[in-house]
This record gives structure tokens, C-alpha cells and sequence, in this order.
């Protein structure tokens, strides 16, 4: 494999004319101009989804003639649809539905951090993504009021002008884990696994870990870096429990964020962490995102997260303790449908991580882990690349952020106003408002 | 075994010395002759390249004209500028040939679509319908791919993005692993991997061991083999068999240290019996079980008939026989003879799809079977052994879940070894697959050799998951499954419109 050690910085008419091509390409694809191109897409990203979220990230609308709604996985989400109510029993005006969620519930002395939107970013490392697309989330989640989390990578400076909505991960490898990086987060998660490779840790290959990078992580250049699993230091709900002591020490104002995936006994691992102290359970199902990872577990590893929400949402309430954490969905969210379905489902908001960065152009190509090249993602966004990152211009990848989220808001709050609902919370647990269909495979 | 005992003051230690205690020192020799002798079990993965390349995955497409022009007019717009007009929108090098974009090299395209996103007036990407036509309804275009990248390289196929394809599905797609949050196999973590082991017995052994007042054992200890893997390499299809491929199967079965299985016939013939290989025996030759010798350490009836079986045994008292029993009609009341009669290691048959009595898959099948021993009280007695449907390496910890000891391999062998099929493979009598004309036998070991490397590396992956520790305790452990079509009952039954059992 080549592995780019000495890349050189485009100049910037060669960044200007290659950002001016693949910027209006994806518009004009968006747009229908070339029609869909025949290699796009999969069951669950179809070519249809993917340019219907370039439209969104173009526009800050839905489209007409794509479907934006769903894949073609023939399950899950897929198969799901809401039971609308008939026109006139709509909520009449779409736009003051609320869409905020309190995020701390146990009602202790820490922040109370409500964001707009019931939606967060979603753990992507520098390293895993260039330090442009990091700072493009951060500016989007500030805009919208929200978060997003840094992933295990460090904590680029830039990112410091954006904390109040940065979410500092805390995961195996302790990668970027300093007291700055504790104490400057409104919100400290622990990723204790992922969905896309349960109970593998992580993995960032040897060639994506260039100078900045492995600086950053204190390591070697261009040497593997792996995050252990799981963390040595914890074998119990106790151990745990110690953990979000140890955070609490560092920034009392903190609120922990607990990132697990979706095994057998997910509601148990979710109370679990609710009694040691967690004021948000993160699950991330099986069929979630990521920067590399065996292919086998990716199918076959934990369970999608359509079917652990309703497991665990139903065992916190058994508990008594639904209302005292949030529970945030992730793994698969792929759309503004998906997520008010995750929400039916019992999530109270979702996290979203490949949305982001289809939005940002991503063709779902898979060669984030490097590809034949070793360089990484094409596109520069999953790449550290010096030349490639290059390729993605923070403005103009903020402005596609904000536009896509944009046009979620529109149809949550489009399907929220056709189920007569004022506020994103009454949907929570409401399978009720739910029809499985036939789908379409 | 080493009882630590004083004896005139120096201490000793019993259990090895043929009657005499040792010494301290002898101990200590003995012990270090042992673990000098140690080794891990590691199977030598080797890049080794396609002989014919499968069809290219995309075929790329450039219209000259509408290139020609493009070129001009950056000519006109950057001259001068030689780094922005030589530019590609290719990092693989598609378009890096002598003659740039008018003559594309689409072998080397992965299909990111920049090329056609940002030229789309006169660049297409399309999927290359040769490559999609690869396969049957079973054996799909990704496994195939998959296979042979693994055959290749002997590595666990690692990609960016997530999950690509349907959600759940039938058969073996229908179940999911578990994993454990904090359960690890060692405390090592990632490392903790290499401490797993893969081994397993083959054979029958008491369901306890007696012995008279002399402490010697009274009757038949366990009679097993050991494998290094939970696979082995059931017989080649006639249609393709050849010396060549056994050679190269029965070297590729010594090189992982499994089983390799051949025609009883072929045995004979190309004399090749020895440790690692299992002669399969027409019932009709049961009296020729013995005769293979060379270290022959198991044989194979090709079909269950109590006689034969007695008549093998007699004939071959120092090898383990087994039974081949296909998931016929009827096949539950053969299962319970056999294992009446002694048998002591069951081949479970099914076909290439998997698909045994009335169409049910092998996953149903074997669940079955494995039940009704245990039910029997009767699991730990035998060993199952299972062949068809297995064609991915999450197959594997799959068939093993639901109840193999091990499982044989065939027709992914063939693939690795980048055999080309068309039409049906579900039936090994009839299936049609060209195997290469460069095929040579220290290129099919290797092949055989990283496929193996590669699905037993990939078997670790879930095993780690899960926190256990060896393959053993995986057999049966039904627990630590999930199937998606309960998970559906549990999650959507009360949602309007949900039926349920789809799989």
C-alpha cells in the first residue's frame, strides 16, 4: 500500500478549480441533471437517499421526485411508516412545534443542557476526519444549538472556540484524553463500544495516522493505532461508577454521556449505567457508521437499533427510571423519517454521524479506512490527507450541514404536525403512531 | 500431573518419570524441554495474487470528445500551471495511464464516483454486469468477491462506511452474535485474541472414565483427534476432482493442521493416506477401512448401515470411523440409530444452498440434531461434524452456535482456488464450475492456506466479542444468539400491521 508521507498542499487554484467541480457535480446531480449515476447507492444508502440528501445539503429542502424518507433494506426502518391523522386534525401551525430535549433528567446539581434539535453529532476522531470536517460539525452544532462529539483523536485547538457544544470522548485508547479536554466539555462520553465493530475497539490504520495525528494522539507517525477493548479498567457496573467519579472530579458540570452497543442484554447494561451515574445512554446499533471495520461484524455483531430501542425504552420504565435519563439511538439513522421513528421507537433523540458526511458529498464508497491508495476518502473527508482534506472547504461544508439540517427540522416537524403532536417529547415510546408496511425491497 | 513430594529432603516430583519420582532438577528440565517445544498455533498467511483476476468490479467510461475539450480549455484557462491542468479526479490512478482519461485502467476504480460527479458530461461509472452475474441465488457476487480477496490475502476484509446490505434476512443472516460490554477472553484486550483457541476434538469419549482398585482404567478411554481449526476440507465434487486438487487439498489440510476428505478411492490410488486425510468408504467396502494405514487417524462411511459400521470397526480397531448422513427424509430416526450403535462421529450433509429435508436449511437442521442429543443425553458422546451452506466466514461461528463441533468446507474452496462457477450450485453432482488452467499446487496451498487463515482470524473477531475464550464453548451456545425474526416479535409486536416470521 502507498502510504503518503510526503504530500504536498494543493495551491489554492487547483483547490479552487476541483472544489468548483465537485461542488457543482453533486448539485447538478442533486438536481437530476445527469440522472442518478448507475454505481450509487446500496440497500440501506439507495442512490435515491443519497442524492436526495445532496438536494437537502444543497437547498435546505426536501425534494419532490426523490425518496428521502427511506432505503431498501426490507426491515427496520424501512418497513415502518407513521399513521398520519387526517388533514384537518394536523397541528396548524408546523413551525411552533418544540423540538428542544433536556438532556439531564437525574435533576442534580450539574448544567442543565437542552439542546434545539433532538439530534447530536456523532464521535468522528481526527484522524478518522480531517480537522475541516470536525470544525464544519461544530459550527453546525453550535448554530442549531446541539452538540457534537470529537471521537477519540484529541481535541484540534480550533475546536476550543465551539466547546460549549463539543462532547469530549472519552474511549479505550484514552487517545486526546487530557484535564483541558475534560474540563472544557458541557458533556463527557464514554464509548465503551460501537456499533459497527461491538466489542473490536478501534482501529486507525497506519496510513491515516500522519504527523498531526499521531501528535495529537501522542504517538508514532504512520503507525497503526489501536484502542483496546474494553477498557482494562472496568469490569462492573462499580468500576464504571468510579469512571464518572473520576470525570466529576475534573469538571463537576459535566454530564456523562455512556456510548454502548447493542448486545443481548442491552437494558440491562442500560440501567446498569443510569445507577452508576449516566445522564445519557447512547445505543449504537449494529448497522451503524464507521471509519474502519471488519467487515463481518458489521453484519453480524449486536443487533440493529431499531430493536434494541423498544427492549430497552420498556426496561427503564419497568425500572422506574425512564424519566430520570435520556436515551439517545444511533447505527443506521439515516433520515429525518428514521429519526422521528427512533423517537416512536423510545429514543428521545438520535445521534447522526454518516448523514453528516453524505451531506458533506460522501458516495458511501468505503475506502475511509484508506482504500488502495492509503490515503484515504477521495472526497477529503475521512482522510488527514494534506492534499486531499483540501477538498473540503469549512464554509462551504458548514452552509451544507446547516441546509440539510434545515431540511430535517421541515419534516420532523412535518411529521410531528401530521401525527397532532406539539412537541418532539410526546412522541417518545409511541409505537402506537407506527404501522409496519410491506416495504420495498 | 506433577504432585510436588518430599523425599530425603530434596524435592521431587511424581507422575512422569515411568514409576521414579524425579528431582527437582529433572522436573525442571523436563518442564523447560516442554515449553522450549511450545509453539503458538499461527497459520502463515502469504500475499498471493489472483491467476485470473475476477471481472472488474466497474466499468469506467470517458467520452474522448468531451475529455478533448475539457483539456483545451484548461489549456486556455491554466497554462502555465501545470500542477492544476495534470490534476486527476482519480486517487487510484484510473486515469494515470500513458494516455490519461482516453484510455481509463477500470481495474484499478473502487467506485468512489468523483470522476463522474465532477465530469459527468462525459464520465461514467457503471457496475460491470459480468461481475454482478457471478454466482447463483446462494453463492452471491459478494461472497465470491469476499473469498477471493481473503484467498488473496489471508487477511479480515476491513472497509470503511457501515453495513451495506439487507436488514436480517433468511438463513444464517437471520441470526445475529452477541458481545459482551466488559467480558473479554483476557484482560489483554485486542491482544487478548491470540489466547483463543480454535482447536477441537474429533471422536467419542465416556461419559466418564472407571477404573478398578489398581487405579488402572477399566474400558475405552476417549478416542479422539484434534484439529486446529473448527473446519475441514470435505471432498472436492467429482466434476472438478482431480490429483492436482487433491494434492492441493490434502497440502493446504496439513499446512492449517485440519482434515482433508477424499474418495476412498482416490486414496488408494494416489496413495495418500496419512494423518490429515479422511478416506470417505462406500458402505459396501466397509471391510476395506483398515487398510489405509500411514497414520490414517479417521475414515468416513459414505451412509449410514449398521452392518458396515461393524464391519469398519472391526476391520480398522486403531481408527475412528465415522458416518456421513445426508438431511434426507428421515434422517432424525438415522441419527438416533447411529448414535445407538456407537457411531461416535456424524457428518451432517446438506447441500450447497444449505437446503436439506423438505427444503428446511441447515441451520434448522443441525439445531435439531444437536437438540435431540442433548435431549437424549447423549451430545457429549458424539461428535458432529456438518457440510452445506457454509460459504462466509460468519457462517462458520454461526453453524457452530446452533450445533457443529466442526464444519466442512467445499465448495468456497473451489472459489479460493478462484474456480469459476455458472448456473445452479446447489447440488454437488451437477454443479458446474471451471477451475483456472494456471493452477499450481504451491499456489493452491497458499490459497487455501490465507482462506483459512483469514476465516479463523475472522471466527476470533466474534469469539473475542462475545468473551469466550475457545471454540469449544461456543458449540451449542444458543444464548449467545440472536435471532432477528424473535427480536422482531419482541420489538414490533405491538406496532399495527406486524406479522412476523418472514425468515
Amino acid at each position: 500500500m502507498a502510504i503518503s508521507k510526503d504530500p504536498v498542499k494543493p495551491s489554492d487554484t487547483l483547490i479552487h478549480k476541483t472544489t468548483n467541480l465537485m461542488q457543482n457535480g453533486l448539485n447538478s446531480h442533486a438536481f437530476g441533471e445527469y440522472g442518478s449515476p448507475n454505481a450509487l447507492g446500496d440497500a440501506r444508502w439507495t442512490d435515491e437517499l443519497i442524492l436526495a440528501t445532496w438536494y437537502m445539503a444543497e437547498t435546505g429542502k426536501v425534494p419532490d421526485d426523490l425518496n428521502y424518507k427511506t432505503g431498501k433494506s426490507g426491515g427496520g426502518f424501512d418497513r415502518l411508516d407513521f399513521k398520519f391523522l387526517s388533514e384537518s386534525e394536523w397541528v396548524a401551525d408546523p413551525e411552533s412545534i418544540v423540538t428542544s430535549i433536556p438532556l439531564n433528567r437525574r435533576n442534580d446539581h450539574r448544567k442543565q443542557l437542552t439542546p434545539s434539535i433532538p439530534i447530536y453529532g456523532g464521535g468522528m476522531s481526527y484522524g478518522s476526519v480531517s480537522v475541516n470536517v470536525m470544525m464544519a460539525r461544530a459550527k453546525n452544532a453550535e448554530k442549531w444549538n446541539t452538540y457534537m462529539s470529537t471521537g477519540e483523536g484529541g481535541y484540534p485547538l480550533d475546536l476550543y472556540a465551539h466547546k460549549d457544544h463539543v462532547i469530549t470522548q472519552v474511549a479505550t485508547g484514552y487517545f486526546g484524553v487530557e484535564e483541558k479536554t475534560i474540563q472544557a466539555a458541557p458533556i463527557v462520553e464514554f464509548k465503551y463500544a460501537q456499533g459497527a465493530k461491538p466489542g473490536l475497539g478501534g482501529h486507525l490504520l497506519a496510513s491515516k495516522a500522519g504527523d498531526e495525528v499521531a501528535k495529537m494522539r501522542g504517538s508514532v507517525p504512520f503507525v497503526s493505532l489501536f484502542s483496546p477493548f474494553p477498557f482494562h479498567s472496568t469490569y462492573s457496573v462499580e468500576d464504571h461508577s468510579k469512571h464518572i467519579d473520576w470525570i466529576e472530579t475534573v469538571n463537576p458540570d459535566a454530564l456523562i454521556a455512556v456510548k454502548v452497543s447493542t448486545p443481548h442484554d442491552v437494558d440491562m447494561v442500560a440501567v446498569g449505567s443510569y445507577y452508576a451515574g449516566a445522564h445519557i445512554i447512547h445505543l449504537d446499533g449494529s448497522y451503524g457508521g464507521t471509519g474502519a471495520a471488519p467487515e463481518i461484524a458489521k453484519k453480524n455483531i449486536a443487533m440493529p437499533i431499531e430493536l434494541a430501542l423498544p427492549k430497552v425504552h420498556k426496561f427503564l420504565i419497568k425500572e422506574g427510571v425512564r424519566d430520570k435519563i435520556t436515551l439517545i439511538a444511533s447505527g443506521g439513522v439515516r433520515t429525518a423519517d428514521d429519526i422521528a421513528k427512533a423517537i416512536a421507537l423510545g429514543a428521545d433523540g438520535v445521534v447522526l454521524g454518516t448523514s453528516d458526511l453524505v451531506a458533506m458529498g460522501c458516495t458511501r464508497c468505503g475506502n475511509c479506512e484508506g482504500g488502495p491508495s492509503g490515503r484515504g476518502c477521495p472526497w477529503g473527508l475521512t482522510t488527514t490527507d494534506v492534499e486531499l482534506q483540501e477538498w473540503v472547504q469549512q464554509d462551504w461544508a458548514v452552509e451544507r450541514l446547516d441546509n440539510y439540517y434545515t431540511a430535517v427540522m421541515w419534516r420532523i416537524k412535518d411529521i410531528l404536525s401530521k401525527l397532532g403532536l406539539n412537541d418532539v417529547k410526546e412522541l417518545v415510546g409511541r409505537t402506537d403512531l407506527l404501522r409496519y408496511t410491506a416495504g420495498e425491497d | 500431573m506433577q504432585a510436588l513430594e518430599h523425599q530425603g529432603g530434596e524435592a521431587m516430583a511424581s507422575g512422569s518419570g515411568g514409576g521414579r519420582a524425579l528431582t527437582m532438577s529433572e522436573f525442571a528440565s523436563r518442564a523447560r524441554e516442554r515449553a522450549d517445544n511450545y509453539h503458538r498455533y499461527h497459520i502463515e498467511a502469504l500475499d498471493t495474487p489472483d491467476r485470473q483476476p475476477l471481472p472488474n468490479r466497474f466499468l469506467v467510461k470517458v467520452g474522448k470528445v468531451g475529455l478533448a475539450k475539457f483539456i483545451i480549455s484548461e489549456l486556455f484557462q491554466y497554462w502555465g500551471k501545470w500542477d492544476v491542468i495534470t490534476s486527476r479526479p482519480c486517487t487510484y490512478g484510473v486515469f494515470s495511464g500513458p494516455v490519461g482519461g482516453f484510455s481509463p485502467r477500470p481495474h484499478l476504480c473502487v467506485g468512489c464516483l468523483r470522476c463522474t460527479v465532477q465530469h459527468p458530461e462525459f464520465t461514467t461509472v457503471e457496475h460491470n454486469p459480468e461481475r454482478a452475474a457471478m454466482g447463483d441465488r446462494f453463492l452471491s457476487q459478494k461472497l465470491i468477491e469476499t473469498i477471493d480477496e481473503e484467498a488473496r490475502k489471508g487477511s479480515v476484509p476491513v472497509r470503511g462506511q457501515g453495513y451495506r446490505g439487507r436488514f436480517g434476512g433468511p438463513g444464517w443472516d437471520g441470526m445475529f452474535t452477541d458481545m459482551s460490554e466488559i467480558v473479554r477472553p483476557s484482560r489483554d484486550g485486542i491482544h487478548g485474541r491470540e489466547l483463543i483457541g480454535t482447536s477441537v476434538d474429533i471422536g467419542g469419549k465416556p461419559m466418564r472414565l472407571q477404573f478398578d482398585s489398581d487405579g488402572d482404567l477399566v474400558g475405552e478411554g476417549p478416542r479422539m483427534l484434534t484439529i486446529q481449526v473448527p473446519f475441514l476440507f470435505d471432498a472436492p465434487p467429482k466434476m472438478v476432482a482431480s490429483p492436482l486438487l487433491t494434492r492441493i487439498w490434502k497440502g493446504a489440510a496439513e499446512s492449517v493442521d485440519t482434515l482433508a476428505m477424499f474418495p476412498a478411492e482416490t486414496v488408494r490410488k494416489l496413495a495418500i493416506a496419512g494423518h490429515n486425510v479422511v478416506p470417505i468408504i462406500p458402505v459396501s467396502e466397509a471391510s476395506t477401512a483398515g487398510g489405509f494405514g500411514n497414520g490414517t487417524q479417521l475414515v468416513e462411511l459414505d451412509s449410514w448401515d449398521e452392518a458396515a459400521f461393524t464391519t469398519a470397526c472391526t476391520a480398522a480397531p486403531d481408527v475412528i470411523v465415522g458416518v456421513r448422513l445426508d438431511f434426507d427424509a428421515g434422517w432424525q430416526a438415522k441419527l438416533t440409530e447411529m448414535v445407538d450403535s456407537g457411531v461416535t462421529v456424524i457428518h451432517l450433509v446438506a447441500d450447497n444452498h444449505g437446503n436439506g429435508d423438505g427444503g428446511r436449511f441447515a441451520m434448522d437442521l443441525i439445531k435439531e440434531a444437536h437438540i435431540s442429543l442433548l435431549e437424549s443425553g447423549k451430545r457429549d458422546m458424539v461428535t458432529l461434524l456438518g457440510t452445506g451452506g457454509v460459504a462466509a466466514a460468519d457462517h462458520l461461528p454461526k453453524a457452530i452456535i446452533v450445533g457443529l463441533d466442526a464444519v466442512g468446507l467445499d465448495l468456497p474452496l473451489l472459489i479460493a482456488l478462484q474456480g469459476r462457477p455458472t448456473g445452479d450450485l446447489s447440488q454437488r453432482d451437477t454443479l458446474r464450475i471451471k477451475m483456472p488452467r494456471k493452477l499450481d499446487e504451491e499456489w493452491g496451498i497458499q490459497r487455501l492456506t490465507n482462506l483459512s487463515c483469514s476465516w479463523r482470524d475472522q471466527m476470533l473477531e466474534i469469539l473475542g466479542a462475545m468473551g469466550i475464550r475457545e471454540v469449544r464453548r461456543l458449540r451449542g451456545e444458543m444464548g449467545r444468539a440472536m435471532w432477528c425474526n424473535q427480536l422482531e416479535e419482541e420489538a414490533f409486536a405491538d406496532i399495527e400491521g406486524f406479522v412476523g416470521g418472514e425468515y
